[in-house]
């Protein structure tokens, strides 16, 4: 069996992306909105992290979308999704979460940087001006909204796999919770890696207060990913064997074990402790670590869809 | 403080609002899941593993009646064995073909509603129209029997004939094309039915049924040959 091609293969690495791209879009938000609410306030579109997030979340939620509709068989169709909806399915809902949260994105977005789009617009475009200016006051309620949205999309990538009820690796109820906090620190990672490349402070606030929610965060993360297997291996039968094939022996073993394990929440984990001790970070530390997590959880999105899919009942 | 959390409350309304538009506009196709109660018609089918040779003819027929391209299949034998020693050697042989479950997966999860559940008959079909081709139903079949068809580019499996020989009030292909009669298709709730007669005077087993998904597929366990663990 290789390691990319087996029969009962649906869902390829483009999928993969896409899950990662969803979680990271909604990590990011979620890091940006923490940074205003409990560090910057009004300055928060001054702050180069906050900008790299309203840069990231955008992008990647539409490059994932992307890539789910190229992904179908009759891309053209995709409107069709839009159209009909089914309440039992995941995916349905998980599209509707998709849709309700890019509105929420880019009012969020107008909100945050109402002064520099005004300051833009003139007298152009009134409009939109009165818009903006409407949007700014409903900002707490769009904050709040944004909020439960991206965690919605982020659980909502785990719960897409964990419908296939045939599959002992990904029917796991454990699965949405780590595919919302590795989305979470994905999405981390990536303000910091977008924020210090945009120039931001490798030393400020910003980076303190999210590596000071990170190591709680790759805590939880390796907690999770402990129960997730040790439940599998204790319900016995062919849940045993699928996680013990998964993580065992063989190349994803190794990706689970190096890529997964080691440099994506060890690594991080290690640099995040040892630079408590010490003082000033440098932009190399940060970008190094965040890209290290980055790696770590698109790694951890391929070997679940793969090894999840190599083991049926 | 007070003030943005009115406003909170206020999205958290117009969030719930969306939501209950969003049950308003659900697929009716993907309801027919548990409006089959009142339904006379109710068709399964029982494979005798005793009686099947593994001539693969129901497949031929299958293929050549509702025009199945080559490369995918809508049905299967999946062949095991040989058991015991020459020339005392015996093979096994176990349809593979969709089980029209009761409760379907495929159903479930499909986002537009085109994997369904025909009310009046209990087949479980697929409206080539509306399918995407996301795939998600071919994943979520425990049973591993859809699969895209490479014309259509639709999800496609066995619908027990149901655009081809029902149509025509015709039995399947598959059980037309059986020379040993290893395959008997009917109405579950016609107690008359040869079907039934069957089910009830045999016992049979069904696939995966730990899974909740209660196939209507009936196998008759193979006698002769080796215990399998
Ligand atoms: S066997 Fe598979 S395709 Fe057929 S109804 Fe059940 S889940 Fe759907
Ligand atoms: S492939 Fe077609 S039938 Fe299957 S889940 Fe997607 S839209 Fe539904
Ligand atoms: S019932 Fe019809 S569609 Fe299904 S396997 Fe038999 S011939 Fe093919």
């Amino acid at each position: 069996m290789s390691a990319f091609h087996f029969e009962g293969l649906v869902w390829h690495w483009p999928i993969a992306i896409y899950l990662f791209l969803a979680g990271l879009s909604a990590g990011a938000v979620f890091f940006a909105i923490m940074l205003k609410h409990f560090k910057l306030a009004g300055e928060a579109y001054h702050s180069p992290f906050v900008q790299a997030a309203a840069i990231i979340a955008p992008i990647t939620v539409f490059g994932g979308l992307g890539i789910l509709v190229f992904d179908l068989t009759k891309p053209l169709d995709f409107w069709k999704i839009l159209v009909f909806y089914n309440t039992t399915s995941v995916m349905s809902m998980g599209v509707l979460v998709l849709m309700a949260y890019q509105v929420a994105l880019f009012a969020w977005i107008a909100c945050i940087f109402n002064k520099m789009i005004l300051q833009l617009l003139g007298d152009r475009l009134a409009f939109v001006s009165r818009m903006i200016k409407w949007l700014v006051k409903q900002e707490a309620a769009i904050t709040g909204v944004l909020v439960i949205l991206s965690i919605s999309l982020g659980a909502y990538t785990g719960f897409l796999l964990s419908a296939l009820i045939g599959f002992p690796l990904l029917n796991n109820p454990v699965l949405p919770l780590l595919f919302l906090i590795s989305g979470l620190s994905s999405g981390a990672a990536a303000t910091l890696l977008g924020g210090v490349l945009l120039r931001g402070n490798p030393n400020g606030i910003e980076v303190r207060f999210i590596h000071g929610i990170e190591i709680p965060m790759i805590l939880v993360e390796i907690g999770l990913i402990f129960t997730f297997f040790v439940g599998l291996i204790l319900s016995g039968g062919q849940s045993q064997v699928a996680a013990l094939n998964a993580i065992g022996y063989g190349f994803w073993g190794w990706i689970f074990w190096g890529g997964v394990i080691g440099v994506g929440l060890t690594l991080p984990l290690a640099a995040n402790l040892w630079m408590k001790v010490s003082a000033d970070r440098k932009f190399t530390y940060v970008a190094v670590t965040a890209s290290f997590s980055l790696i770590g959880v698109f790694l951890l999105r391929n070997f679940i869809l793969y090894t999840g899919q190599m083991t049926g009942v | 403080m007070e003030h943005s959390k009115r406003q909170f409350l206020k999205g958290c309304g117009a969030l719930l609002a969306g939501v209950s538009v969003y049950s308003v506009t659900k697929s009716p196709l993907a309801e027919n899941t548990d409006t089959e109660a009142q339904a006379e018609i109710k068709y399964a089918m029982v494979h005798d593993e005793n009686i099947c040779i593994g001539c693969n003819a129901c497949v031929e027929a299958c293929r050549e009646v509702n025009h199945v391209p080559e490369g995918v299949t809508r049905l299967k034998i999946d062949r095991t064995g040989p058991f015991g020693e020459y020339p005392e050697q015996s093979y096994r042989f176990n349809r593979v073909s969709c089980q029209h479950c009761e409760a379907a997966p495929c159903v479930r999860v499909c986002p537009t509603g085109a994997a369904y559940i025909d009310k009046k008959t209990g087949i479980v079909a697929v409206h080539e129209e509306r399918c995407v081709g996301c795939q998600y139903c071919i994943a979520a079949c425990p049973y591993q029997v859809r699969f895209i068809n490479p014309e259509t580019r639709t999800a496609d499996k066995c619908d027990f004939c149901q655009q081809t020989q029902l149509k025509q009030g015709l039995a399947p292909a598959c059980v037309l094309a059986c020379p040993t009669k290893a395959l008997t298709f009917g109405n579950l709730k016609d107690p008359d039915s040869d079907l039934v007669r069957l089910l009830k005077s045999k016992p049979t087993y069904r696939s995966k049924v730990d899974l909740g998904t209660r196939p209507k597929l009936f196998h008759v366990q193979i006698i002769d040959g080796e215990i399998m663990l």
